[in-house]
């Protein structure tokens, strides 16, 4: 009895299965009529006001692109999905977006989930480009691409920056890092191969991550003009602190995305700090002129100021670059690119056009191109965050 | 000039450091066990200073706060956790300081978060000789600490209290033969050493003013280890591997070459000194009778 039990219901289980899995075929080769671009980012809990960001923007750039009319005839649609900020979340929404039939992605809006990202659009070959996951192992396959500089390539950026913008009396460059943290030692590294050899370099390190005792640090940077913090922001405000009175109130402060945040921390007055405090960055959000002013007029009118940041900048110009060389596969050959071209043939198409000399302007930059790992290349801005005082 | 002010400010972490020492080693010296605890201390009251600033503004009245509820820590800390455990093996004892370390840790996290707070206790400045431009709060962490442990160097020598502390830490047995109740010595010895970890704190905030759940465990360490080099148990001792300690640390952190390096050079003068001098520098040696 119970023998025979068993075999029927394994029966059905296996006609059930073959049936459910004949149908979700069906689905996914049902013709579609747009094309279908994915994100998971965190639209919920502490880091939402990224994915948020990240989802308005893109969003707002996908209307703009169907009311232009769209792209052979067939619109855009834009899905995003909630990871939380968490990566084990990521295969659940990364089936969510396939079953969608996602084309092209936006990966990731933060790092860890994106690592997670990164290696299941590997397997299918999904084109992604992250506008703000910065590890620099997110592009580590073919498919991947940044719009946001990768952590330690912000020590080249910065180099460049400081080459090209920065002259200082003594030439002297300060930098401040903390020694074995690889996304600090990183980004100096990184700018110590690229810095111009007219200037001399004067370094100082610490290790702890939450260092108290910053006086010998300070004594070694005190002459500098121009110091350089690849660091978090709560180190960084402990320097600025010890050296507020020792360091020439002229001297000016630029650090890297670790500064992101560092006027909002709690119980730290950045207008105690004398000097300048700036760092480097794609995207002013208090910009007066250029693309940046029409974006930020655009989505404040739409979304409000809450949310306003580079995350959304940068996949604002994640949708339009990837949309542009859709366009430019398209205007070659217009049978590549449709609604119903495969994720690993759009891929190939969009790989083709990103390193066949494509460039692009938009938001966060200038004449962007990428190499040919998926770092992106663009001038980097000098984001002020406080001036300096008088 | 540069290398005066390095030193100046060489011998303020020293200080500090050698406040915090003379904690360990003085419950090492008298209830024969090391309170890992200890630098958690140093955290609490750093919390306290940020509630009670934050709360009132004064930073005078949070600093008596602070090292009141320290203290009253301190002993409730030996009350409830190391008394129940006198007679037990002193592995049981290290254990349970672990633990409680663990517990102000956690305890801190729960009820702050775990990113870091801000608390200014006071802005001081600089001075300025000339060329050297001096931090007001390492000279105030230097002379506070110095008359600090002038005080207590006479408070041991010539109060009934702090010779009964001599005796227990010599031979606990005839002590309390004599007449001295250990416990309420033991008692005393965490009360003072549980404000010298609010006066610790009270230093870092100065120069740091962010305070994390883990914040007590660096300076907890390498006091200790300065207490080692100076030889555990030894009051003189603590003082003497602080300093030393404070300024190796500066002076390694003013080279950027090695830089990098201060924890594993610290440590490393730990290990020379122990292999020279076991029981440190100003350790007694004791004879083991077989």
């Amino acid at each position: 009895m119970k023998k025979w039990f068993t075999k029927v219901a394994m029966a059905v289980a296996v006609t059930l299965t073959a049936v459910f899995a004949a149908f979700l075929v069906g689905c996914q080769n049902k013709n579609k009529n747009e094309f279908v671009i994915g994100v998971s980012g965190p639209l919920t809990g502490p880091a939402a006001v990224y994915g948020l960001a990240v989802k308005n923007s893109a969003q707002m750039a996908v209307d703009e692109i169907n009311e232009a009319g769209g792209l052979g005839g067939y619109k855009f649609k834009f899905v995003a999905v909630d990871d939380k900020h968490d990566a084990s979340t990521v295969s659940t929404n990364y089936a969510t977006l396939v079953k969608e039939g996602m084309q092209v992605s936006l990966g990731c809006v933060t790092t860890k989930p994106g690592l997670e990202f990164k290696s299941l659009s590997k397997e299918d070959n999904v084109f992604f480009m992250t506008p703000s996951a910065t590890a620099d192992n997110i592009p580590e396959f073919a498919n991947g691409y940044q719009m946001c500089f990768a952590d330690t390539k912000q020590g080249t950026y910065s180099a460049n920056y400081v080459n090209d913008n920065v002259t200082t009396s003594n030439n002297k460059i300060g930098v401040l890092y903390r020694a074995g943290d690889d996304y600090s030692q990183g980004i100096y590294n990184n700018f110590k191969n690229q810095l111009a050899p007219k200037f001399t370099l004067v370094e100082a390190s610490f290790t702890d991550d939450n260092p108290t005792d910053l006086s010998s640090q300070v004594e070694l940077l005190k002459d500098c003009e121009f110091i350089f913090l690849p660091i978090y922001y709560t180190p960084a405000s402990v320097f600025m602190l010890q050296a507020k009175d020792k360091v020439s109130a002229d001297c000016v402060y630029f650090g890297c995305d670790g500064l992101d945040g560092i006027e909002s921390s709690e119980g730290f007055d950045i207008n105690s700090i004398p000097q300048e405090v700036s760092y480097l960055s794609h995207f002013n959000s208090n910009a007066t002129e250029g693309a940046a002013k029409t974006y930020i007029d655009k989505y404040v009118a739409k979304y409000g100021k809450d949310t306003l940041n580079q995350f959304g900048a940068s996949a604002y110009d994640c949708v339009y670059a990837i949309y542009n060389a859709m366009k430019a596969a398209y205007d070659k050959d217009n049978s590549k690119v449709t609604p119903n071209t495969s994720a690993s043939d759009m891929c190939e198409v969009l790989k083709t056009e990103f390193q066949g000399g494509f460039s692009y302007s938009g938001v966060t930059g200038t004449n962007i191109t990428w190499d040919r790992d998926g770092y992106v290349n663009k001038a980097a801005v000098k984001y002020v965050v406080k001036a300096k005082s008088n | 000039m540069s290398f005066i002010v390095t030193f100046l400010n060489g011998l303020s972490l020293g200080g500090v450091y050698a406040l915090i020492a003379l904690g360990y080693t003085m419950v090492y010296g008298i209830a024969k066990m090391l309170n890992f605890a200890h630098g958690d201390i140093i955290m609490v009251g750093g919390y306290v200073l940020f509630v009670f600033i934050s709360l009132t503004g004064q930073p005078i009245l949070a600093i008596i706060i602070a090292a009141f509820l320290c203290s009253l820590l301190g002993i409730s800390m030996e009350k409830a956790a190391y008394k129940p455990l006198r007679g037990a093996s002193p592995l049981a004892v290290l254990i349970t300081a672990i633990g409680v370390s663990y517990f102000l840790q956690s305890l801190a996290q729960i009820i702050f978060g775990a990113a870091p707070k801000f608390v200014i206790i006071a802005d001081l400045g600089v001075i300025t000789f000339g060329e050297l431009v001096i931090p007001v709060y390492s000279v105030i962490t230097l002379a506070i600490s110095i008359l600090i442990m002038i005080a207590l160097s006479l408070f041991i020598k010539f109060t009934k209290t702090g010779r009964a502390m001599i005796a227990v830490s010599e031979d606990k047995a005839a002590a309390q033969i004599m007449g001295i109740n250990v416990n309420t010595i033991i008692t005393v010895t965490f009360l003072i050493g549980s404000f010298l970890a609010a006066v610790a704190s009270v230093f870092y905030l100065l120069k740091a003013p962010n305070i994390s759940p883990t914040f007590g465990s660096k300076p907890g360490i390498k006091a200790f280890t300065a207490a080692v080099i100076g030889g555990i148990g030894s009051i003189p001792g603590a003082m003497l591997g602080g300093f030393l300690l404070g300024i190796v640390e500066v002076f390694s952190n003013s080279v950027p070459a090695i830089a990098p390096y201060t924890d594993a050079i610290e440590f490393l003068i730990l290990i020379v000194i122990l292999l020279v001098r076991p029981t440190g520098i100003l350790g007694k040696k004791r004879r083991e009778k077989v």
